[in-house]
């Protein structure tokens, strides 16, 4: 220790980058381990019940025999193995049976249940809880829809006899029940939301909800109740599954899958999503095992290196001491002794501290970067870190010392140690070097990957920083000659200096090699968390999506009118998703808002490329009233059959009501050899209906041919005539196979359609308001079956409608690849939105209250919200998982490695500082001032770090561009790919500033030090 | 602290080690350049002798030195310390021998001592490596050596709180904990005053007669020199002379050459003739000049 306490600083140094090095080493495990926990849990937590719950049931087997009953749910909970009992809460026991009430019409059934404990679960409303035998309590609902009131006797269907035939049991109401809101109990199951639904087949049957009886009902045989099934439901402990349970769980599955009850028994089964979830968190784990070493190997091995330089520093020190060991008698091997007792207790010293270093810091950085709850456990990897750290620690300063310890005493006693005259690679460094390189080069043509390549960035830093380290020493010189041959003393001594002395190699390899990870670490971060916003926006579409039950898109336009009349913080957007996977599905939206709400992560189309889908600029025929009535004149339209009988023509209109119905009306016939009729009907159009066709239809296989003439159409009341020309309003059909139809007009009122069938039975005369074809913006490859830029798009009634791609997306927000985008009107315009529609309001903020208003206005006009997220729940999803707190890490990394520079600086400093002031005190000596003194001991070190910062950062950006396709940003990779590794220039350049600021403080600090220590007295001092 | 006593240890070798040399030549690179730094010294100093190599810078005096140390090989030529031909001795005979009967002081006390040790632990620390090879009982103690210094009072004295002369007293005692045969002190006393330096002088001298140690030292120093019973001058890579008592001698080599001292060597300049005449049983030389003779004394 007396060594030590003679050179405190080293001492500290030492220490520091010793422990350093072992909390590198000793945090990756910890971290890897506690960042699992937290996965495991917030997959558990972040699963539906029903899915992180196990469900065991016995059923009932087909050929049941009465005289056995089903398996006590106590023998169907010991079916789980004891090695997992641990892992979940106990399990909630139950009987399941069958209860069809009789004599009702239509008829009711449902299932009649036991759970135990479940009357703490329900909320009694009327009435009691059963507690014997034959007692039921039935839902709210129930009571209301069925009149199942506390008192009534029910007769329901019992347990089948041998002969399939069931007898009646009486149940007697006792209670009606509500469940406890967000009681976990019921594991996803619900008791209620299913009575007065209709039953599967035409029966006319409705269900009723769960009745809950006790476990008595089951078990007395002299009941006779239809008992099904007997389960045992055990949902999971959340504090007690860790990631080893977890991973487990898929062997507990295949467990229970091989369970037989035995002969005539029945049949087990297990329903669990725990497996899938187990799959989920190991997946995510073989992510993280590629990103956790990839950064914090790296932040080893640079402290290695920097302990190494260090360490070689401090025995070149020794230099003296070792030739006197040697004069003294020592052999090489005691003279290394006597180095290793000094440097290896002080670098194991840094053991412990490391460690502890290492499992604060994990509590700290896991309590940062890692929901809650943070679990930091010691177990044997962290163990084996440690040693390992140790037994890299005694190597590294074995290796140091050797390298003094066996140099010949006649070289030991020189006062300046030798040095080779001429530019040479040290044998290790050359190897080093090459390494490093052959490496990177394999790498960047592709012959690599895995983690190995994820290691670019550091292997580049060491090959630019060991290179550039040695060609600086000869150019410095040269640089320093010459400043001095023109007069510029100060930078000529400093430049000298700097080439005089074996720190300003060791500086510029850390500092490239630490900057390569700083510029490395703030890259990859930044790119991570620039990927995951947008990958969370693409997902999302736009800050908030409700999404809406239903499809009464009216409704839905009228409450957003209420809300937002501006139509610029909400807008409706309609989305039909034909089945099938691949298929293209279309997204109708309001261009002009949409353009403004929806996110686009690669930025929001051309606004020119969203008025192309505008509907066609044509004024719609009105028609106002609850009748109408039409004269058709002049007409030569005949229809005959194949054999050759003339048949009447059915004419119609295709109408578009004002709620969005469409109506495909019929008018009436017009006799056979009619030249004139006046046809008309009923309408429900006293809100306005518009005409968008004009239909004929014949016979099957008939022909029809001629031509017809309308005129003086009137809606009543009203009784004013509505234009039905001019006929350029109307859209010409004409196709070999189906036929053509030829509008004309001779006044604006009237309109002759010329008519030919092909065939088919029925023609439309379309007009122009409709489109004929929708003008869309497509994402990815056009449909199957498209023709240059027109193709079948599916219309938001479901069926295929013509569309032009007018344009294209490189992503549509919120949808799938392969999205159509059309006008929300156009689309609407002849078409009533399907059932399989899905109608959804986009908002251009996430504001709670503009949701709440929205919601309640949409009730207002009988919509409901089902579900609504904001971006930053859908950005949760991304930050949550391994991949984004591996990533993370790079935060830690970038701060660490700027550390571990500014102490290489120190240390540098630490170990030469006598001969250094000594130096400056010879100037001081000759005359040089104070300041001067300062300027030349603060710059000694500058050109080194710059040169060492420059350097690191292109190693830094090159490595980041080979090692960032690699590294997982997502736990699943998004279904549409917003990636983007384009560098992050801004963070790049921070982090670059702040590491030269970090230094350039440093080195003032550590300059001004040496330079207030050269007193003339060091010229005299000798020890 | 032990009592300050006298030192009582017996010398268990014999007490002054004789150091001969044949034709020692040294031969060293520099930037590329072969350069002798000694070419042919023949020397012999007795065993408890106490001898000073003197001679100008470069001379090769630090270089003959190391070569009796046996940190260098000589290119050519022999080295003998006691018995002990050190040109063919093994790395382990050289660390033996540097453990138990050769000592070097370098110059400047502190590359002599390890800076963080009391002057008593730096003299342990020196006997270390002879306790191991079996001598320890044979060693004194470490108090016991500072005491033969005259350091009884300075033994656990930070060394950053001795004075110069102290701290090359010091390492005078660390060079002598071993008890070795044979002393070799580069400049010991360079960096003293004079008061420092007679003291250290005066201490070395007494090792010297009470223990028996032969001790060599090398110096620029008169005033040292003529402390010094025997001084051998080193020129140019060779014996140049050697005083005794005050009084200087040219030394013929074993290859019968005379260098001769350098006031004649101003006279005689190279390529002058000359004739060597015995008169009344002293040599004359005579130089050519051509007439009239000139005499000097050889």
């Amino acid at each position: 220790m007396k060594r030590w306490r003679y050179r405190p600083f080293q001492a500290v140094a030492v220490v520091a980058l010793a422990a350093l090095m072992t909390a590198c080493a000793a945090f990756a495990p910890l971290y890897y381990r506690a960042m699992q926990q937290t996965l495991t849990h917030s997959v558990l937590a972040g699963a539906p019940a029903i899915t992180s719950s196990l469900q065991l049931t016995a059923t009932r087997p087909s050929d049941f025999d009465p005289s056995r009953s089903v398996v006590p749910p106590e023998i169907v909970a010991d079916q789980l193995d004891d090695t997992y009992r641990d892992s979940f809460l106990p399990p909630v026991l139950g009987y399941n049976g069958g209860a069809t009430v009789l004599g009702v019409t239509p008829g009711v059934f449902g299932a009649v249940i036991w759970r135990s404990g479940q009357c703490d679960h329900v909320e009694i409303v009327k009435g009691s809880c059963p507690e014997a035998a034959g007692q039921v309590a039935v839902s709210v609902a129930d009571a209301k829809n069925f009149g199942f009131e506390p008192g009534t006797t029910l007769d329901v269907s019992g347990i089948p006899g041998v002969d399939g035939q069931s007898g009646s049991v009486e149940l007697e109401v006792v209670g009606t029940y509500r469940p406890s809101p967000d009681d976990d109990f019921w594991l996803g199951q619900t008791p209620t939301g299913r009575s007065g639904a209709p039953g599967p087949g035409l029966s006319g049957a409705v269900q009723h909800d769960w009745w809950l009886t006790p476990r008595e009902t089951f078990e007395d045989p002299g009941l006779g109740v239809d008992t099904q099934q007997s389960t045992a439901a055990y949902g999971v402990d959340l504090d007690a599954v860790g990631v080893a349970e977890m991973l487990q769980f898929n062997d507990m599955t295949d467990a229970l899958a091989r369970v037989d009850l035995g002969e005539g028994m029945g049949d087990f089964a297990a329903d669990t999503g725990l497996d899938a979830l187990a799959d989920n968190v190991q997946k995510q784990i073989d992510q993280s095992r590629v990103t956790v070493p990839l950064l914090l190997a790296q932040l080893f091995l640079l402290s290695v290196v920097v302990l190494w330089l260090v360490l070689m520093a401090i025995t070149e020190q020794r230099r003296p001491e070792v030739a006197l060991a040697r004069l003294r008698g020592h052999s090489r091997r005691g003279a290394r002794r006597l180095l290793l007792a000094e440097l290896v207790p002080i670098t194991l010293l840094a053991v412990l501290p490391g460690a502890v270093l290492a499992y604060a810091a994990t509590w700290v950085v896991g309590g940062a970067l890692l929901p809650d709850p943070l679990v930091v456990e010691l177990r044997w990897p962290f163990v084996a870190a440690v040693v390992l750290a140790a037994v890299v620690l005694a190597g590294v300063t074995l290796l140091a010392s050797r390298r003094v310890a066996n140099e010949p005493v006649e070289r030991l006693l020189r006062r300046v140690p030798p040095r080779r005259a001429r530019w040479a690679l040290g044998t290790g460094e050359a190897v080093l070097v090459a390494g490093a390189g052959a490496i990177t080069v394999v790498f960047a043509v592709g012959g690599l990957d895995g983690p190995v390549a994820l290691a670019a960035p550091g292997l580049i830093g060491v090959v630019v920083g060991v290179v550039l380290a040695h060609l600086t020493t000869p150019t410095a010189a040269a640089t320093g000659r010459r400043m001095l041959a023109r007069g510029r003393v100060r930078g000529g001594t400093s430049m000298l200096d700097a080439a005089r002395s074996p720190a300003t190699r060791r500086i510029i390899a850390i500092v490239t090699i630490a900057s390569a990870l700083v510029v490395f670490s703030a890259d990859a971060l930044v790119i991570g968390q620039r990927n995951r916003a947008s990958a969370a926006k693409q997902e999302a579409g736009a800050p908030m999506v409700a999404e809406l039950a239903g499809t009464d898109l009216a409704s839905v336009r009228t409450a957003l009118e209420e809300v937002d009349p501006t139509g610029k913080r909400a807008t409706p957007v309609l989305r039909i998703q034909p089945p099938g996977d691949g298929a293209s599905g279309t997204l109708a939206v309001v261009p002009e808002a949409f353009t403004d709400i929806a996110l686009f992560p690669g930025g929001a189309p051309d606004a020119s490329v969203w008025s192309r889908l505008a509907a066609p600029d044509v004024e719609p025929i009105v028609l106002t009233g609850d009748a109408l009535s039409v004269d058709l004149t002049d007409s030569t339209l005949r229809s005959v059959r194949a054999d050759g009988t003339p048949t009447p023509v059915t004419v119609g209109f295709d109408l578009v009501h004002a709620s969005g119905q469409t109506l495909h009306m019929e008018l009436g016939e017009l006799p056979v050899g009619a030249r004139s009729a006046t046809l008309g009907r009923t309408v429900s159009c006293t809100a306005g209906c518009i005409l968008t066709g004009i239909w004929f239809k014949t016979f099957p296989a008939a022909g029809m041919k001629g031509r017809v003439t309308f005129s003086h159409l009137v809606a009543e009341p009203s009784g004013a005539a509505v234009p039905l020309g001019p006929a350029d309003q109307w859209a010409p059909y004409s196709a070999t196979a189906s036929g053509s139809m030829e509008p004309s007009s001779t006044t604006p009122d009237d309109l002759t359609i010329e008519l030919r069938n092909g065939g088919v039975a029925e023609i439309t005369l379309n007009h122009a308001w409709v489109p004929t074809l929708v003008p869309a913006l497509a994402s990815g490859a056009l449909p199957p079956g498209s023709s240059g830029n027109e193709f079948g798009m599916t219309g938001i009634d479901g069926e295929v409608q013509d569309a032009a791609a007018v344009g294209t997306l490189d992503a549509v927000p919120g949808s799938p690849p392969n999205t159509i985008v059309a006008d929300l009107e156009t689309l609407q315009r002849g078409r009533q939105v399907s059932s399989i529609g899905q109608l959804s309001v986009w908002f251009a903020e996430a504001d709670q209250q503009l949701l709440d208003d929205t919601t309640e206005a949409l009730a207002d006009h009988g919509v409901a919200v089902v579900d609504a997220r904001t971006v930053a729940d859908v950005r949760r999803s991304y930050d949550e998982s391994a991949a984004a707190w591996s990533l993370q890490l790079a935060a830690l990394v970038g701060v660490l490695a700027v550390l571990i520079e500014l102490l290489a600086l120190v240390v540098s400093a630490a170990s030469g500082w006598r001969g250094r002031t000594r130096d400056l005190a010879a100037l001081r000596m000759s005359g040089v001032g104070r300041r001067s003194i300062r300027s030349m001991a603060v710059a000694a070190q500058m050109p080194a770090v710059l040169v060492g910062v420059v350097a690191g950062t292109v190693s830094g950006l090159l490595g980041a561009r080979l090692a960032m396709p690699l590294v997982p940003l997502f736990a699943t990779a998004p279904e549409v790919s917003t990636l983007d590794l384009d560098t992050a220039f801004g963070a790049v350049l921070v982090a670059v500033g702040v590491s030269l600021v970090v230094l350039g403080l440093g080195s003032v600090v550590i300059g001004r030090a040496l330079a207030g220590r050269a007193r003339l007295q060091r010229l005299r001092e000798t020890m | 602290m032990s009592a300050m006593t006298t030192a009582t240890t017996v010398p268990a070798e014999p007490a002054g080690l004789r150091v001969t040399t044949h034709g020692l030549v040294h031969i060293y690179r520099s930037e590329g350049h072969e350069v002798a730094a000694l070419s042919g010294v023949d020397l012999e100093v007795g065993a408890g002798e106490m001898v000073g190599l003197l001679g100008p810078s470069g001379a090769g005096k630090s270089t003959l030195l190391s070569l009796l140390a046996g940190v260098f090989r000589p290119s050519a030529g022999k080295v003998f310390v006691g018995a002990t031909e050190l040109s063919a001795a093994t790395p382990r005979e050289l660390d033996a021998l540097r453990a138990r009967r050769v000592s070097l002081m370098l110059q400047g006390a502190g590359r002599n001592l390890l800076p963080y040790l009391t002057p008593m632990e730096n003299v342990r620390f020196a006997q270390r490596t002879a306790r191991r090879s079996g001598r320890g009982v044979e060693l004194p103690e470490p108090v016991d050596v500072l005491a033969g210094v005259g350091l009884e009072r300075e033994v656990d004295r930070p060394l950053a709180e001795l004075s110069p002369g102290h701290l090359q007293l010091a390492a005078l005692a660390v060079a002598m904990a071993a008890r070795p045969g044979l002393l070799l002190a580069d400049e010991p006393t360079s960096q003293l005053e004079h008061a420092a330096r007679d003291l250290v002088l005066e201490r070395m001298a007494t090792l010297n007669r009470d223990l028996g140690t032969t001790v060599v030292l090398v110096t620029h120093d008169p005033d040292v020199a003529s402390f010094l019973p025997r001084t051998i001058t080193i020129r140019d890579g060779r014996v140049g002379g050697e005083g005794r008592s005050g009084e200087e001698f040219a030394v013929v080599t074993p290859d019968g050459f005379l260098p001769l001292p350098p006031h004649v060597r101003e006279d005689l300049l190279p390529g002058t003739l000359v004739r060597f005449h015995l008169v009344d049983g002293q040599y004359l030389l005579l130089p050519e000049t051509g007439g009239a003779e000139g005499v000097s004394d050889v």
